[in-house]
């Protein structure tokens, strides 16, 4: 945390001379600051080449988020309900080799035994073609990623969830920097029984596993996407990161400028909203890469549970596999189980990559010499 | 140390009352009114003032709050609506042996794994091999967990055929059997009660030799007898024997997939630990000492690194606990994790809630065997009893 | 008679490699030191002393390049031991006093067990537990600490006690030589003077050799007998600490003398050494003191001054070192 402290002093003292020339608003002069700091912070930051790759797996599904709406309304999936993630259909015909009987069946995605195929094509026999409407259908050149058990199109499934996994995390981590950032001022600040009940507190809630009280949860509300990140957030904020805060904002507090605020007559509410806040942010920045991890996990888990109300999203897209029964088949269905399983996996590592980069960053312990 | 402990003892029942309160809260937030579930609203409204009465239901909720403690203290949990008219207790009684065989299991590996991964990798920094493990273990920790549960599933039970794919144990192998799967499973647990202990045992008491070599004797024949109680225990029981071994082949898939994707948090905490404790000045004096590097590296820094590592498992827990539950119910392992997920779905709140409960002293007993470890492993809290 | 030589540099040269290219931390630095002998290192902080000590151990950081000299302990060239020897010789042919006492111990193991691991390593053959326990209980009773205190853990010792203790550790392998670098820097006045007056009466007693590192020559003169010199990486005067004090030939030498106030001597101004000590990166030319030199002329810019032998056992490496006056420099 020492070059963090350093920065702080720098952001402060340099807003007392500035301030000695010209008056300027204090947010504009701590954002020509902050500038300065974030430049230095980013060479720092990009000497970390797992940070580079996390920074860069990041921007490739923004990317893939971004084509969606692109997609749909410019782009080959222009206008087509087909395409629709949720509410499309699609059965890809297929044509199958008639055999004699079940035995014969070498190859079961080119070949179907004859009494099987009595089923669609009625009357055909050995040796004849019988063409099957297919749901999943394998990839192909209208449906890149194949479609669904429901017939539904796994390449704009896959968009279109990215979109909402941002969302979620964007959801969660904000109102995780929020939360913890307003209690760890806040206990820093007043001290007392007020810090003492809110840390009590975020004992507890750091203690909470997250998944079971989620899980419960669900039985007794409907949760939905907006609904879940407030709920991860408030559960992260309050947790461990509201503890991590609270001893930086103490660091804070007894420093000189907050004497000085204090003496020039600034209210609790003006010292912690002005002085104490502004400076505890960039550390709580990091928190929220790391919730962000936390919430696409979450998310993909509970959805794999079919426990949330959410249309459609990377957990829903495995779950619809699992409920349907193509999980037990393996990589013979790869479509229904690789591309939702490793976006998941994928996203999540990048924000956690980023996040101990930018750890890294903050705390110069952790560098190399 | 044992003030210390006692400290932490009280601090941990508080904690407890205070999750009791949350999840009570948490029922009480519920979209309507609880007693809907229980009084079929179109009953007379007599008839309803009655049974709202008679569960208690009518006074303020703060009386109520005062009812659910005390109740919980005395391990009235209500009874089950799916498996009615079982107490919940009594159900939550049964699984909760088996979600921790599963849990301390895996976290014992996971650490074991993690703490050595991770001294290797602050010891050797830098090269192909950090970053390959790094992302590596990275990739493993944020992946889609019951995605990966399934893959494991696919390779080792169905593809290669080594485990069984779910459950607890083969019904068609235990239709005949003279004992219940609780009775087996119950002298397994013993049996690595037993063999815990005597290593406890051996480690406390070797620590109190002065003379080194005394104390090594002492391990050497301690760890031994341990490993050796096991063989004798199973030796004695050997009508028990294929069913024990048949439970545990079914534990090593879970146990492994939970062990995979909780490592690597251990293992980035332990590096980042060791990184700092091979800039202090004692590691500097060992060299000078003449110690060779691998001493350096176990004795010096890694016994230092690891004091950090235990603190923080109080932030892997609720992961490795989330794991479990997660685990369970992919590989249908018939504890906690399950019981909770199986209730909640069909709405049996008494069992879903008790269960929450359970899984919350489960983390705070994990937390408080953690700081005593704490203690035993930091003199300056072992003598000084703490700050 | 002339004592046996237990140590001797010779041409010693030490980079840092660094990302913006080579540190010049050690330049062919050359020293001896004779048995029962104890020499005092003295230099600013950065001057390379603490390098010095530690390539004397082979235990420079691991960006560290030593590109050139001799290391004899005993007439054996310890540069060129493998690191397997080299491990070997520490502790029981040279053993170090670091400079925090503080955190050279490890918190989790009693002094006791500490000591006792580096018997262990080096008696040969490996002493029995009450042997080896007889000896720390001596060692405790020789640096002044309570025999009591040996199964304690470092945390319950005082700093004082603490580097009591640590010269305990130096000593329980009968090293030949002890390196002290800063050994009292971080304990107050009193406790400073007891120590290093034990270590005298140690080394007096036990007729080892001990090479004591400071930045303040006033601690050191007292303790030594012989004192070198340090500036920007290279030894600038060696000679016997008597004659170094009475009679400092080296420019530096005669400033850092002139800015230390002396309590028995008369009153005076202190006269401050001005300017900053030069950027090792890109060293300058010639004798690397030529920029805060009050003598310097075209021949310092341009040639180096080799360390030649002025007097009896008292060198220096300047051109000019008739011209350093006799007597410190008054202030203005």
């Amino acid at each position: 945390m020492v070059t963090q402290d350093h920065q702080m002093v720098e952001l402060e003292e340099g807003l007392v001379l500035e301030e000695g020339k010209l008056p300027k608003s204090l947010w504009r002069v701590r954002l020509t600051l902050a500038r300065k700091v974030l430049r230095k912070n980013w060479r720092l930051f990009s000497e970390n080449k797992i940070g580079l790759f996390g920074l860069g797996v990041i921007l490739l599904f923004a990317l893939i988020a971004l084509s969606y709406p692109l997609m749909r309304s410019i782009g080959p999936w222009q206008n087509d309900t087909v395409y629709d993630p949720i509410t499309g259909y699609e059965a890809v015909l297929e044509d199958f080799e008639i055999v004699l009987t079940e035995a014969d069946v070498v190859d079961p995605t080119t070949q179907m035994d004859a009494n099987t195929a009595q089923l669609f094509c009625f009357g055909v026999a050995a040796g004849d073609i019988c063409t099957v409407p297919r749901q999943p259908a394998r990839p192909g050149p209208d449906h890149w990623l194949g479609t669904d058990p429901l017939g539904r199109d796994i390449a704009s499934q896959l968009a279109y969830s990215t979109r909402a996994a941002f969302l979620l995390g964007l959801i969660a981590a904000l109102v995780t920097v929020i939360v913890a950032t307003i209690i760890g001022s806040v206990a820093a600040f007043y001290g007392g029984w007020i810090d003492n009940v809110l840390m009590r507190l975020a004992d507890l809630v750091l203690l909470l596993p997250l998944i079971p009280v989620l899980i419960v949860m669900s039985g007794l509300l409907t949760i939905t996407l907006p609904l879940l990140g407030v709920l991860i957030g408030i559960l992260s904020g309050f947790g461990g990161t509201a503890i991590v805060l609270k001893s930086q904002a103490l660091s804070i507090k007894v420093k000189p400028f907050i004497d000085a605020a204090r003496v020039a007559g600034g209210s609790n509410r003006h010292v912690i909203f002005a002085h104490i806040i502004p400076n505890v942010l960039p550390l709580s920045f990091l928190f929220m890469v790391f919730t962000v991890t936390e919430a696409i996990t979450l998310e993909a888990t509970l959805s794999f549970f079919g426990l949330l109300n959410v249309p459609m999203s990377w957990g829903i897209m495995l779950n619809i596999a699992q409920t349907e029964g193509y999980l037990r088949f393996g990589l013979e269905y790869w479509w229904l189980l690789v591309p939702s399983g490793l976006a998941v996996t994928l996203l999540a590592a990048g924000f956690f990559f980023v996040g101990r980069a930018m750890d890294e960053v903050v705390n110069p312990r952790l560098r190399a010499r | 140390m044992l003030k210390f402990v006692s400290r932490r003892l009280v601090q941990m029942v508080g904690l407890f009352f205070l999750f009791l309160t949350l999840v009570f809260f948490l029922l009480q937030a519920q979209p309507g009114d609880i007693s809907n579930l229980f009084i079929d609203p179109n009953l007379p409204r007599e008839v309803q003032e009655q049974l709202r009465e008679r569960l208690g239901l009518d006074g303020s909720v703060w009386s109520q709050w005062a009812t659910y403690l005390t109740n919980f203290v005395r391990g009235n949990l209500g009874v089950s609506f799916s498996q009615y008219p079982r107490p919940v207790l009594d159900i939550i009684l049964e699984a909760l042996p088996r979600t921790m065989f599963l849990f301390t299991l895996a976290t014992l590996c996971s650490y074991i794994v993690g703490f050595s991964l991770g001294k290797h990798l602050a010891w050797r920094r830098g090269g192909f091999s950090e970053y390959s493990v790094t992302i590596g273990g990275v990739l493993l920790y944020t992946v889609f967990y019951p995605w990966f549960a399934v893959i494991v599933i696919l390779t080792f039970g169905s593809r290669l055929g080594w485990f069984p794919i779910n459950g607890f144990l083969t019904p068609e192998f235990w239709r005949n059997a003279p004992y219940s799967g609780n009775q087996v499973f119950t002298q397994m647990i013993l049996s690595l009660f037993i063999a815990g202990a005597i290593a406890a045992f051996t480690a406390w008491w070797a620590r109190r030799q002065k003379d080194r070599r005394r104390a090594r004797l002492i391990r050497v024949t301690g760890y031994g007898a341990s490993l050796g109680s096991i063989v004798v225990f199973w030796a004695l029981r050997g009508d028990m024997r294929p069913y024990a071994l048949d439970i545990a082949h079914h534990s090593v898939l879970p146990v492994m997939t939970l062990t995979l994707v909780a490592f690597a948090g251990v293992m980035l905490l332990t590096r980042g630990s060791m990184l700092e404790t091979l800039r202090e000045d004692y590691i500097l004096t060992a060299r000078a000492k003449g110690v060779p590097e691998r001493v350096i590296r176990d004795r010096h820094a890694a016994r230092n690194a690891l004091l950090p590592v235990v603190t923080s498992f109080v932030l892997g827990l609720a992961f490795i606990i989330g794991g479990g539950v997660v685990t369970e119910t992919v590989f249908s392992w018939p504890g906690m994790g399950l019981l909770l997920l199986g209730s909640t779905v069909i709405e049996d709140v008494p069992l879903a809630t008790g269960a929450l409960a359970f899984i919350g002293i489960l983390a705070l007993v994990a937390h408080l065997v953690v700081d005593i470890l704490y203690a035993v492993l930091d003199p300056r809290i072992r003598i000084a009893g703490g700050r | 008679m002339t004592a046996r030589t237990v140590l001797e540099v010779k041409n010693l040269v030490m980079n840092y490699e660094i990302k913006a290219g080579m540190v010049s931390a050690v330049e062919n630095v050359s020293f001896s030191l004779p048995q029962g002998k104890s020499l005092g290192l003295v230099g600013e902080s950065g001057c390379g002393k603490t390098s010095v000590a530690l390539t004397l151990l082979r235990l420079q950081a691991p960006n560290a390049r030593i590109l050139g000299g001799e290391v004899l302990l005993d007439g054996e060239n310890l540069l060129d031991l493998s690191s397997e020897e080299m491990r070997k010789r520490r502790w029981s042919g040279i053993s170090m006093v670091f400079q925090g006492a503080m955190n050279s111990w490890n918190p989790v193991y009693t002094v006791g067990d500490q000591i006792l691991e580096a018997i262990d390593l080096h008696w040969d053959p490996k002493p029995t537990a009450a042997k080896a326990r007889a000896k720390i209980v001596e060692l405790f009773g020789l640096v002044g600490l309570n025999p009591d205190m040996i199964d304690r853990y470092p945390h319950e010792y005082s700093g004082g006690m603490k580097q009591r203790a640590v010269i305990a550790m130096a000593l329980s392998c009968d090293p030949r030589l002890i390196i002290a670098d800063e050994p009292t820097t971080a304990l107050d006045v009193i406790v400073q003077e007891q120590i290093l007056a034990e270590l005298k009466k140690i080394q007096e007693q036990m007729g080892m050799s001990i090479i004591y590192i400071s930045h303040d020559i006033a601690v050191i003169a007292e303790i030594t007998d012989l004192l070198g010199v340090m500036y920007a990486g290279k030894l600038v005067e060696v000679g016997p600490t008597v004659e170094v004090f009475a009679r400092p030939r080296h420019p530096y030498t005669w400033l850092i003398l002139s800015s230390t106030p002396s309590i028995t001597g008369e009153r005076r101004q202190l006269a401050p050494l001005e300017g900053e000590p030069p950027n090792l990166l890109d060293p300058p030319t010639g004798c690397r003191f030529h920029p805060r030199c009050p003598f310097a002329t075209e021949l310092c810019v341009t040639e180096e001054p080799p360390l030649a032998v002025i007097d009896d056992g008292h060198s220096v490496a300047c051109w000019h070192h008739e011209k350093v006056p006799v007597g410190v420099r008054s202030g203005r």
